[in-house]
C-alpha cells in the first residue's frame, strides 16, 4: 500500500509533464491524441475490470455508462449550455444508479446470475440506444454537436486540456483498482470470483460487495464517457451505444490479466497502439476481425493475461522487446517508431504467452517433515450438562424442493460443548438440515434460532457472523488463493472483521492447529482429499465458531488419514466449540459423539444418547431394514 | 381496429423472434454454453439468402436448400471447437462474442455497412397480402409465423418422441448420469448445434423476406432475442415460442398506442419484471431447472 503512495502521484506528474512542457521538450501533438485515447481506455477497461475482471461477473454494456456518459454531457452542456464540469457529475450519478439497477436486479437472482448478468448487460446498451435514437429529448436521430469548452488558456490547445482531464480521470480509476485490490474489498471481490456460496457462508457480504464494485464500475465509466463526448466533438447512438465499446475493454483487460490493477492497463497500451498502427497502414476494416480473433484465442491458450505472464518470464520478454526494436531501428527497413513500439511489443507479447509452458504458481514450500499438528494448549474439556446454553433451537422445520419433501417437522436443539453426530441412510436429509443450520437454504417452515437470533431472515453471511460455520462435503477452496490466504479470508470476514496481517497471523495460528502448517504457502491445487478436507476445517475455525458443522469431513480418507482427522475434531472440541458432524461412519460417530441425532427420510427418528440410540429398533431398522432387526 | 391489427401483427413477427431466440436458448439449456456466435450465423443467413437470391434470381425461400446445410455445418463446427478446447459455461460468452464480433465485421467488409435489401423482382413475398374482415396479413410475417411454429413445434415433438431427443433431455438433466448411459456427449452436442445453426439460417432466411439488412441489425436482436429466452424459460422451446409471440405482440401495440418512442423502455421493463417475478421464465414449472 505504501508504495502505491507516492508511484500514483509520480505517475500522474510525468505524464502531465507531457502537455504542460510540451514544446518545450517538443513532444508530438499526434503523439498526445494517441495518448489520450489510451487513457480513456485505460479508464473504461478499468471501469470493466474492477467488477468483471475482479468478481469474474462478466459485462458486455461498458456501452451503457460510455453512451450515458456522453449523452449526459452532450444534452445538458452541448444542448442546454450547463457547466461541462456539472455534467460529469451528473453522468457519474446517473451510471451510478443505472449499474446499481443492473446489479439489483441481476444479482440476486439464486441461479444463473453470471450469465443472466452478461446477458442483460449485452442487451442494455441496443435498449438504450434506441431509446436515445426515438427520443428527440435526447436526441432524435440527428446527434448532437458539443462545442469546445472554456478551458484555462495557460494549458495550450485543447488537445492539452482534453489530455490532461483524461489523465486525472485514469490515474485516480487506476488508483482505485489498486486500493480496492489491496483492500478487504478486493479480497470479497476475489472471493466471490472464486466460489461466491463459499464466501457468503464464511461472512462475507457478496452481495454488498458486488453492488458496491459495479457502481464504481459506472461512476467511472460515465465520467470516461462524459470526456469521450468532448473527444468525439459529435455524439451519436451508433457511436456510442455499439459494441466496439465492450469489445475494446474485454480484449485490453482478457490481454493484460483480470486479476491485477496493472492488467487493464497494459492491455489498453496495446491494443490502442495496435488499433492506432492498423488504421494507420488502411487496414481498418480487419480492426474489428483482429481484436475478435485475438479475444477468442487468448480465452483459449491465455485466459490469466500477461501480467502473469510477464511476471514468470520478464526478461525474455523484455529481451525480445528491446531486440526487435532495435533491428527495426537500425536496419530501418519498415515503419515509425510507433511501429518499431508495436512490433516489439507484439514480440514481447508472443514470447511471454508462449503455449506450452504455462508458469507454474508460486512454488509449493513443503517444510521438510509431514508437520505433526502442534499442540496446543486448551482447557479441559467442559462436559456437555443439560444447563448449558442453547446455541441452536430449530422448531418444527421443513424444506422441500418442489413436491420433494427433503424435511419435514424436525426439531432440535443444540447446547454449548456438545459432540453432536448427524447419521441417516443417504437421502435422509443431513446436508439439507446442515444448509439450513448454515443459512444457505431457507425453511419452508419452522424457526431457526441461532444464540437467539432468527436466522429465518438473515442473509447466509449474517448467520455466519451469528457463530455458525460450516465445511462442504467435497472441498470447495478459493483456487487463487494460498492455503494461509483461504484461512486469513475467513479470519476477515469472519464475526471480529480482522485486518489483513492479524488474519494472516491468526490462520496461521488454525493451520497448525489442523496439521496443515507446512503447507501454506502451497496453493489448493496442490492438497491431496485429507488436507483439502483439513482446509475447509481451518478456514471453518477462522470464522470463529460457536457451531462448526462437519458435512461428511471423513468421506473417502484413508484408516490412518480418519485416525488424525478425529484427533482433529476432538481437539477442536475440546476448545469449547459445539460441533454437529454428518458421518456415516457410526464407529466414529460412537467414539465422539456425545449425542447422536438420526434423520430417516427427512424425519428426525431417534435423539439422545448414543449407546441409547444405536439399540433403538427403529435406528436399527432405518440402517439395516426390517429383516435384520428381526 | 388498428390496435388489435397492430397485435396481430406484433404476433407474426414475434414468431421470428421466437425462431431466432430457440436456438439460442435450446443449445444454452442443454449443452450449457451460451454461443453468441448464433446472431452472428442468423445475419449471415440473411445474407446468404440476399446474395443468393440477388445474383442466381432464386426464389428467396428456396435459398435454404444451401444455407440450412451450411448452417448446420457452421454450428455443429463451432460445437466441436468448443467441446475440444473445453470451453466453460462462462469463457464460452467471451469466446462466442469475440467471433461474433469477427463474423459481423466480415460481413460488413463483404457486402459494406450499407443496407441491402431484396428487390422486389426476386422477392414476391414482400409486397403480397391476404386481408380477413379489414386485417391485413402481409404474406412474409405470415411465412415467418407459420415456419416458426412448424419448426419450434417440430423440435419440441422431436425431442420428446425420438431416441436422439429422449438422449438429449436426460444430458441436459444431468451428464454424467447419461454419460455413464452411453450417450455420446460429443456426437449429441455436435448435432444439437448444427440444428440450432440451421434455424438460425431459418430466421436469417426470414428475416430477409421483410427486412434490409446491415450488419449491426444482429446487435439489435439482443435486447428481443434475450427477453424472449429469459421470459420463455431457458431450453424450454414451446415456451420461447409463447414468449416470442408475447414480446412482438407487446411491442406492437405499444408503439401503435403510445408511441414508438416507448417500445424499447416496454422491452426493458419486460426483462426487469421477469427476472424480478419469475427468473426461471414463465413457462417453467418452478423449482431449479
Amino acid at each position: 500500500m505504501k508504495r502505491g503512495l507516492w508511484a500514483f502521484p509520480l505517475a500522474f506528474v510525468l505524464l502531465a509533464t507531457l502537455s504542460l512542457y510540451r514544446e518545450t521538450i517538443g513532444f508530438p501533438v499526434f503523439y498526445l491524441t494517441l495518448l489520450t485515447t489510451i487513457l480513456f481506455w485505460t479508464s473504461q477497461a478499468t471501469s470493466w475490470n474492477i467488477l468483471s475482471g475482479y468478481s469474474g461477473y462478466f459485462s458486455f454494456g461498458q456501452a451503457a455508462y460510455v453512451g450515458v456518459g456522453a449523452y449526459t454531457t452532450a444534452v445538458l452542456y452541448g444542448r442546454h449550455q450547463v457547466s461541462f464540469y456539472l455534467t460529469l457529475l451528473a453522468a457519474a450519478a446517473l451510471c451510478a444508479v443505472l449499474a446499481l439497477v443492473i446489479g439489483g436486479l441481476a444479482f440476486r437472482l439464486r441461479s444463473l446470475r453470471g450469465e443472466i448478468f452478461a446477458l442483460l448487460t449485452l442487451a442494455v446498451p441496443f435498449i438504450l440506444g434506441s431509446l436515445a435514437h426515438i427520443n428527440t429529448a435526447i436526441d432524435g436521430g440527428q446527434g448532437i454537436i458539443i462545442s469546445v469548452p472554456p478551458f484555462p488558456s495557460g494549458l495550450g490547445l485543447f488537445q492539452d486540456y482534453l489530455y490532461l482531464i483524461s489523465l486525472v480521470v485514469a490515474v485516480a480509476a487506476v488508483w482505485a483498482a489498486y486500493a480496492i485490490q489491496h483492500s478487504r474489498f478486493g479480497w470479497a471481490l476475489a472471493s466471490i470470483r472464486d466460489a461466491e456460496e463459499v464466501a457468503e457462508g464464511l461472512g462475507v457480504a457478496t452481495f454488498r460487495y458486488k453492488m458496491l464494485a459495479i457502481m464504481v464500475s459506472g461512476v467511472i465509466g460515465g465520467v470516461g464517457g462524459s470526456i469521450f463526448a468532448l473527444q468525439i466533438g459529435f455524439v451519436a447512438v451508433a457511436s456510442v451505444f455499439n459494441l466496439t465499446v465492450p469489445l475494446f475493454v474485454i480484449v485490453m483487460s482478457v490481454l493484460g490479466g483480470r486479476t491485477h490493477w496493472l492488467g487493464p492497463v497494459l492491455g489498453a497500451a496495446l491494443i490502442t497502439l495496435l488499433q492506432d498502427r492498423l488504421t494507420a497502414s488502411g487496414l481498418a476494416n480487419w480492426r474489428l476481425i483482429v481484436l475478435g480473433g485475438i479475444l477468442a484465442v487468448l480465452v483459449v491458450i491465455a485466459p490469466e493475461g500477461l501480467y502473469v505472464r510477464l511476471r514468470a518470464r520478464p526478461w525474455y520478454a523484455l529481451a525480445a522487446f528491446a531486440v526487435v526494436v532495435l533491428v527495426l531501428r537500425v536496419t530501418g527497413v519498415y515503419g515509425g517508431p510507433l511501429d518499431w513500439i508495436l512490433a516489439g511489443s507484439l514480440a514481447a507479447v508472443v514470447v511471454a504467452v508462449w503455449p506450452g509452458r504455462t508458469p507454474a504458481r508460486k512454488p509449493a514450500r513443503p517444510r521438510e517433515a509431514e508437520g505433526q499438528a502442534e499442540q496446543q494448549d486448551v482447557p479441559a474439556p467442559a462436559s456437555p450438562d443439560e444447563d448449558a446454553a442453547v446455541l441452536v433451537e430449530c422448531a418444527n422445520v421443513a424444506r422441500y424442493f418442489g413436491g420433494v419433501r427433503a424435511l419435514e417437522d424436525v426439531s432440535l436443539q443444540i447446547r454449548a460443548g456438545e459432540l453432536i453426530g448427524l447419521v441417516g441412510p443417504n437421502g435422509s436429509g443431513k446436508t439439507t438440515l446442515v444448509s439450513l443450520l448454515a443459512g444457505t437454504l431457507r425453511p419452508t417452515r419452522g424457526t431457526i434460532a441461532i444464540a437467539g437470533h432468527d436466522t429465518a431472515k438473515l442473509p447466509p453471511h449474517r448467520v455466519a457472523h451469528t457463530g455458525v460455520a460450516r465445511t462442504y462435503q467435497i472441498p470447495r477452496p478459493f483456487a487463487s488463493l494460498t492455503v494461509r490466504d483461504n484461512v486469513a479470508m475467513a479470519a476477515m470476514f469472519g464475526r471480529e472483521p480482522r485486518s489483513l496481517r492479524q488474519a494472516r497471523t491468526e490462520a496461521d495460528r488454525h493451520l497448525g492447529f489442523v496439521g496443515l502448517a507446512h503447507l501454506s504457502d502451497a496453493f489448493p491445487a496442490a492438497l491431496n482429499l485429507h488436507q483439502r478436507q483439513l482446509l475447509e476445517i481451518a478456514r471453518a475455525l477462522a470464522t470463529n465458531p460457536t457451531v462448526l458443522l462437519l458435512d461428511e469431513a471423513l468421506a473417502g480418507l484413508t484408516p490412518a488419514e480418519i485416525d488424525n482427522a478425529v484427533e482433529v475434531v476432538r481437539r477442536i472440541r475440546q476448545s469449547g466449540t459445539a460441533i454437529v458432524i454428518v458421518e456415516h461412519l457410526l464407529r466414529v460417530v460412537n467414539q465422539l459423539a456425545t449425542r447422536i441425532v438420526v434423520l430417516d427420510r427427512g424425519t428426525c427418528i431417534a435423539d439422545g444418547d448414543p449407546q441409547a440410540v444405536m439399540s433403538d429398533p427403529a435406528v436399527v431398522q432405518a440402517y439395516l431394514g426390517k429383516r435384520a432387526h428381526a | 381496429m388498428d390496435t388489435l391489427q397492430a397485435a396481430l401483427t406484433g404476433v407474426l413477427v414475434g414468431g421470428l423472434y421466437a425462431l431466432m431466440a430457440a436456438g439460442l436458448s435450446i443449445t444454452w439449456g442443454v449443452l450449457r454454453i451460451i454461443n453468441l456466435i448464433h446472431f452472428g450465423l442468423i445475419l449471415l443467413g440473411a445474407y446468404l439468402t440476399f446474395q443468393i437470391a440477388s445474383s442466381w434470381g432464386m426464389d428467396p425461400i428456396l435459398t435454404v436448400v444451401v444455407t440450412v446445410p451450411a448452417m448446420f455445418v457452421l454450428g455443429a463446427t463451432v460445437q466441436w471447437v468448443f467441446d475440444r478446447l473445453q470451453i466453460s459455461e462462462l469463457s464460452s460468452l467471451l469466446f462466442s462474442f469475440g467471433l461474433l464480433i469477427v463474423i459481423v465485421q466480415a460481413i460488413s467488409n463483404l457486402w459494406s455497412a450499407d443496407y441491402r435489401q431484396l428487390t422486389a423482382a426476386v422477392n414476391p413475398y414482400a409486397t403480397r397480402s391476404f386481408s380477413v374482415g379489414g386485417l391485413v396479413f402481409p404474406l412474409n410475417t405470415l411465412l415467418a409465423f407459420a415456419l416458426a411454429v412448424v419448426l419450434i413445434g417440430g423440435a419440441h415433438v422431436a425431442l420428446r418422441r425420438t431416441f436422439t431427443g429422449r438422449a438429449l433431455r436426460a444430458f441436459a438433466q444431468d451428464r454424467a448420469i447419461a454419460a455413464a448411459f452411453g450417450i455420446d456427449h460429443r456426437r449429441i452436442g455436435v448435432l444439437l448445434a448444427g440444428a440450432a445453426g440451421a434455424t438460425a439460417a431459418a430466421a436469417g432466411m426470414l428475416f430477409a423476406l421483410s427486412n434490409a439488412l446491415t450488419p449491426a441489425t444482429a446487435f439489435e436482436w439482443f435486447g428481443t432475442v434475450f427477453a424472449v429466452v429469459i421470459l420463455g424459460g431457458i431450453g424450454h422451446l414451446v415456451g420461447t415460442l409463447v414468449a416470442g409471440l408475447l414480446v412482438g405482440a407487446l411491442g406492437a401495440v405499444v408503439s401503435v398506442v403510445v408511441s414508438p418512442a416507448a417500445e424499447p423502455f416496454v422491452l426493458f421493463s419486460t426483462i426487469v419484471l421477469v427476472l424480478l417475478l419469475r427468473p426461471q421464465g414463465l413457462f417453467a414449472r418452478g423449482g431449479t431447472r
